[in-house]
């Protein structure tokens, strides 16, 4: 991933080009904060498919028991 | 976006059809970071899986109480969190010692720098020993503030707090995780 330096000019940007060169030589990812690389992390990770059939099941469960057609008769 | 990114996605999509509509939307909208949160908050896949299934069934029980004042992802982390809390609560907290921030910022070394990993399959399990190691507060402040569809101001709601005060907390939760996440190499 791209190192974000607003401030990097000159020998930076230099140091900025040379760093992201080894990272890219070598397979290196770098981020410059916590929440950059959690973001990374949330972006890679899969939602297990068994929770979507897991809710329609207990959806389908919790629902009240369909009134008989009769019932209306008795009421 | 990845190619696992793109998996993800039309996978949840594929199966959020077998849920009634008005949970679909909700569920295509915000099932991954309502389930990253679980995830790298409780540090368990099942639990993870079981939170999520119990924060969306909350959710559908409870969508007329939704009232739009705030937006359904932080409503919908507002469950997440509470439910996560008395999840960890259950059995996290007869075990570990807890200690104050302050004894915990002296003990890390000093210096934020760039985080710099090698690609691994273990990049999970570092990230999660790293947040494993933090305080809850700032275990859960860091989940937050990396989605980026929530302000200071909404993770400060969510957490109790004024955004200044997240913004300060956050200084010394990336400065603490920088520093456990160095040494889980």
């Amino acid at each position: 991933m791209k190192p974000q330096n607003k401030f990097s000019t000159g020998r930076h940007q230099e140091q900025a080009a040379a760093a992201e060169q080894t990272a890219a030589n070598s397979g290196a990812l770098e981020f410059q904060s916590a929440e950059e690389l959690l973001r990374h992390d949330a972006a890679q990770t899969v939602v297990p498919p068994e929770i979507a059939r897991r809710l329609s099941k207990s959806i389908a469960e919790s629902a009240p028991p369909r009134r008989p057609w009769w019932r209306k008769l008795l009421d | 976006m990845n190619q696992a990114c793109a998996e993800a996605q039309s996978s949840t999509a594929a199966e959020s059809h077998l849920l009634p509509a008005e949970l679909g939307a909700l569920y295509d909208a915000h099932s991954r970071a309502i389930y990253y949160l679980a995830l790298r908050f409780l540090g368990d896949a099942q639990k993870a899986e079981d939170a999520t299934h119990d924060v969306f069934l909350k959710a559908l029980r409870n969508m007329h109480q939704f009232r739009g004042e705030a937006s359904a992802r932080t409503w919908l982390y507002r469950i997440a969190i509470n439910h996560c809390k008395n999840v960890r609560s259950a059995w996290h907290d007869r075990h570990v010692l807890p200690s104050s921030d302050n004894e915990f910022i002296e003990r890390l070394p000093g210096g934020e720098s760039p985080l710099r990993i090698l690609e691994t399959k273990e990049l999970g399990d570092r990230i999660q020993r790293a947040l494993d190691g933090l305080p809850a507060e700032y275990r859960l402040l860091l989940l937050l503030v990396s989605d980026q569809e929530l302000s200071y101001q909404e993770a400060g709601a969510l957490t109790g707090q004024s955004a200044d005060a997240v913004r300060g907390k956050l200084f010394r939760a990336r400065k603490a995780f920088a520093g456990i996440f160095a040494k889980t190499e």
